[in-house]
Order: C-alpha cells, then sequence, then structure tokens
C-alpha cells in the first residue's frame, strides 16, 4: 500500500511538472513570465554553482534556526513558568490573547528602526512570529497532565522540580513538538518574508534581487528552493516528532495484549 | 502505628457545600492488614488521601507512628485505582517503578536490587524493559504494587486497586497482596467497595456510613491466616461475615444507625 501511494505520489509530481513544461511551451501563458520546467531547472543549476546562491542559503538557515531556538526555548519556559506559578496564567491571558494576533510583519519597520538590515532585524520577526506558536500549545499540554499521575508522583514524594521534570514535560512534549513543528514553518516565511521586504541578507533579498533585474527563471528556482526547504522542515520535524513520541499513542497505535 | 482521630472533610466549591467525611476515627496496628468497607459514594477514596496526605484534613488528623500527616510522608506508598493512568507511559516499567526510588538518597545499585526484587515478587521480573501500556491490565496494577513495594514503605494505601480489572485476575491479586502482607509484614490499609474481598483480604473490617461518613462499625475477620481462594470463601464462617458486614452496609445505604 505504501510503495503504490509513494509511486501515485511520484506520477502526480511528474504530471504537474509536465504541465509546467508544455503549458508555457504552448504559448498558453507568456513564456517571459512562465519559464517551462527546464528552463527552471537551468536556472537552478546555474543558482547552485553559484557561491553566492550558497552564502545567501545560508543566511536563512541561520536566521531561521537561531530565531526558531530562541523563540522554542523562551516558549516552552515562559509556557511552563505561567503554568506552574499559581495566579500567572489568569494575570497573562488577555495579554497573550492581545499581542499574540499581531502579524509579525507589521513589526518590520520596528525592526529597521532597531536593527536595520542586520541578522538581529530578520531574528526579532522571527522569534515574534514563532514563539506564540510553541507558548500556546506548551500551554496548552500542560493542561493535560493527568490527576492520577501528579497525585502519584507527589505520594511518592516527588518534588516541584521532579514532578515538571517526570510528569509534566512528559505529558507537555506532544503539544510541544506540534508547537515547535508549526513554528519551524512560520519561522521560514518570516525568515524569507523580512530578507525580501528589508534586504537582509539571505535567499528573500536574492529574489528580490532577481525580480529587480527581471530574471525571471532564477526567480522561480529561488522559489522552488524555498518550497523545498519549507517541505525539508517538515520531514525532519515529524521525524524528531516520531522518534521523541514513540511511546504516545497517536504514534505507537493499537498495541495488541 | 497509624491513628485516624476526628477527620473530617468539607469540599466547597461553586457554591456547593459537601460534607464527604463527617467524624473519622480509627487505628491501625503495625504490620495489621485493615479493609474500609462501605456504600459506593461514602468517601473512602477522600479518607485514603486525608491519609495519605494528598488532601488537607477540614478537622482531625491523621497521625503515622506518632508524627502528624502534612504532606505525603516518605514511609508511606500509595496504589491507586486507576493503574493505567497512576503509570507513566513514557517510561518503561524499569523506570516508573525506579522512580519514586530516585527521591531517596540510594546508590545506583541498591535502586537496582530494588526494582528487580520488587518485580520478582509480583511475578513480573522479565517486564523490566516493556511499556506499561504493552501489559495487560493485571499486569499493569502488577507493576503499581512492585513500584509501591520497591519504595519500602512501612504503610501500604490502597484505593480499590482491583476494581477494574476481571474477576480471575482479581483473585490472584488478592492473593499476591496476602502473600507479600505476610512476607513482608508491611502494614496495608485496603479500601474496596466489594464485601467479599474485604472480608477475604481483611485480618480487620472497618464499616462506614454512607456519606457524611462516620465508622459504622469494625469487625475482626476471625479466618485461619492460610487462606486461599477454593476453601475460605465456602467457608462457613465466611460465609457469616459476609453476611453480616452486608447486612451493615444495607443499612448505612437506608440510614440506619448502627446499634
Amino acid at each position: 500500500m505504501r510503495g503504490v501511494n509513494a509511486a501515485l505520489g511520484a506520477a502526480g509530481l511528474a504530471a504537474f511538472l509536465a504541465l509546467g513544461e508544455a503549458v508555457p511551451r504552448l504559448g498558453l501563458v507568456e513564456e517571459a513570465y512562465f519559464p517551462p520546467t527546464s528552463r527552471i531547472a537551468e536556472a537552478l543549476a546555474d543558482e547552485t554553482a553559484d557561491s553566492a546562491f550558497w552564502t545567501a542559503l545560508g543566511d536563512t538557515l541561520t536566521g531561521w534556526a537561531l530565531g526558531l531556538a530562541i523563540a522554542s526555548c523562551a516558549g516552552i519556559v515562559v509556557g511552563v513558568l505561567i503554568s506552574v506559578v499559581p495566579y500567572l496564567r489568569a494575570v497573562t491571558a488577555s495579554t497573550i490573547e492581545f499581542l499574540r494576533p499581531i502579524p509579525s510583519v507589521a513589526l518590520i519597520p520596528l525592526a529597521v528602526l532597531l536593527y536595520g538590515t542586520e541578522l538581529r532585524s530578520v531574528l526579532l520577526l522571527v522569534v515574534y512570529a514563532s514563539f506564540w506558536q510553541v507558548l500556546i500549545q506548551v500551554l496548552y499540554g500542560v493542561q493535560d497532565v493527568d490527576p492520577v499521575a501528579d497525585e502519584t508522583a507527589r505520594s511518592y514524594g516527588l518534588g516541584a522540580w521532579a514532578r515538571i521534570r517526570h510528569v509534566l514535560w512528559p505529558t507537555a512534549l506532544p503539544y510541544v513538538m506540534t508547537g515547535v513543528r508549526l513554528a519551524a514553518a512560520v519561522a521560514l516565511i518570516l525568515a524569507i518574508t523580512s530578507e525580501l521586504v528589508i534586504g537582509a541578507p539571505g535567499l528573500g533579498r536574492r529574489i528580490g534581487v532577481a525580480q529587480a533585474s527581471q530574471a525571471v527563471p532564477e526567480l522561480y528556482a529561488l522559489i522552488v528552493v524555498t518550497g523545498l526547504l519549507g517541505l525539508l522542515i517538515n520531514v525532519g520535524a515529524r521525524t524528531v516528532e516520531r522518534r521523541a513520541l514513540a511511546w504516545h499513542q497517536s504514534v505507537r497505535g493499537e498495541v495488541a495484549v | 502505628m497509624l491513628d485516624v482521630r476526628g477527620l473530617k472533610k468539607v469540599y466547597e466549591g461553586s457554591g456547593r457545600r459537601v460534607e464527604a467525611v463527617r467524624d473519622l476515627t480509627f487505628t491501625v496496628g503495625a504490620g495489621e492488614l485493615v479493609c474500609l468497607v462501605g456504600p459506593s459514594g461514602c468517601g473512602k477514596t477522600t479518607l485514603l488521601k486525608c491519609v495519605g496526605g494528598l488532601l488537607t484534613p477540614t478537622g482531625g488528623e491523621v497521625l503515622l507512628e506518632g508524627r502528624k500527616v502534612s504532606g505525603p510522608p516518605p514511609g508511606m506508598a500509595f496504589v491507586f485505582q486507576e493503574y493505567g493512568r497512576s503509570l507513566f507511559p513514557w517510561m518503561r516499567v524499569g523506570e516508573n517503578v525506579e522512580l519514586p526510588l530516585r527521591q531517596k538518597d540510594l546508590g545506583k545499585a541498591r535502586r537496582r536490587e530494588l526494582v528487580r526484587d520488587a518485580l520478582e515478587s509480583v511475578g513480573l521480573a522479565d517486564a523490566v524493559g516493556a511499556y506499561p501500556w504493552q501489559l495487560s491490565g493485571g499486569m499493569q496494577q502488577r507493576v503499581a504494587i512492585a513500584r509501591a513495594l520497591a519504595y519500602e514503605p512501612r504503610v501500604l494505601l490502597m484505593d480499590e486497586p482491583f476494581a477494574a480489572v476481571d474477576a480471575q485476575t482479581r483473585a490472584d491479586l488478592e492473593d499476591l497482596v496476602r502473600g507479600l502482607w505476610r512476607e513482608r509484614g508491611i502494614t496495608i490499609l485496603f479500601v474496596t467497595h466489594d464485601i467479599d474481598e474485604a472480608v477475604y483480604l481483611g485480618e480487620r473490617v472497618i464499616v462506614l456510613s454512607a456519606s457524611p461518613t462516620v465508622v459504622r462499625e469494625q469487625l475482626k475477620v476471625d479466618l485461619p491466616v492460610e487462606r486461599d481462594q477454593l476453601h475460605t470463601r465456602v467457608d462457613p464462617r465466611f460465609a457469616e461475615l459476609r453476611t453480616h458486614v452486608y447486612e451493615q452496609i444495607q443499612a448505612a445505604k437506608k440510614g440506619v444507625v448502627a446499634s
């Protein structure tokens, strides 16, 4: 069944690529703006031969990874603190609900004012956008702690720290994983957006340059690269999730006893 | 060993005031196996959680070896009814049993030894590397019992531990508990709603009234120490005792004051 699905998926992708080749060649769309697949592939090959491309990719990944790491750590620490300290959740709830929906891109002017076109600008936007994804999931996850599990831990004299470590954290982990996976996708979007708009070094700026110089196939090639990045990030996050949560119901499936 | 004096627990919340336990006084001697039985909803679990230091009583006090219980005391272990939720699914059986020991000041070798010994006692020595959810319900409750044993408690509190397992498994587990009690000389306070179980297991049965709970009767079970499922349960004395407890519980449900 898995093999069949994979084959069908490959066939679908091949058909899509063939369509991308045929439509411009048949003159159904203007070739100058919609280059055929083969032209895009060619441009992609040229890009990979250019060391500036790799530098740009590295810059984007640095902004993405650093931002995601900071946002995840902050989201986890703040989420656990808010949940564990009495009353803190009630005190912060309305503020969180106010700050969370602010679109990160609305902060672009602020980022430019503060940090110009440096990496820190990108980080500000990436962290702001991904932090909430993680925080909200952690808050949900911590609420999911089973009272019986917690009472068991208390009855065996586990202190606050041991209960966080052995009960609260494993319970919240599936939620944390979901949060980080969502945050990883959002972080990539924000990294590219800020490079594109602010002009911080990275793939986003390279896309902007390609646009300004009318290098349409290169433009498409770079877009394909960002898409592939997103795909890889999601696959990677799912793999980590499956490994870390082998014990969890959603991963282990039904067990015969 | 264990003194419960004038214990009272009132739950207050959302405009409702529920007096779960009114006034409970009883003692459990060192090395005794006492069963608490009462009509359903009579606050047995509340009582046990107060004894275990998991709930703060509204009035009265619990003394363990003369010391007031104000939080879970180190010499006490708790076995819950919901074994599936009480064992941690993210830890293997061995880790589950070992976790409480990590809070004690024990060397790694000693911890290993205690874990192995406890799992052997419940007949699950080879399940050490399995996850709890890979085991059957009865086996999971055995793991929970092993976790309590490894903790080397002087008092073991059991809250309807066998209510959720099938009848055959239940009989095995009852014999296991009696066996462990005799072997290890632990003091056991065993809460159940099952009258037969209370009489079969206990050296003494404390019958509780309906909520708000008081002690209705204390009954010495004068059956031989050596008990087995086949013979003890058809012993005429067993039948007498269980009938007596049954009548008490029925009367408690109707709210008749004990004579």
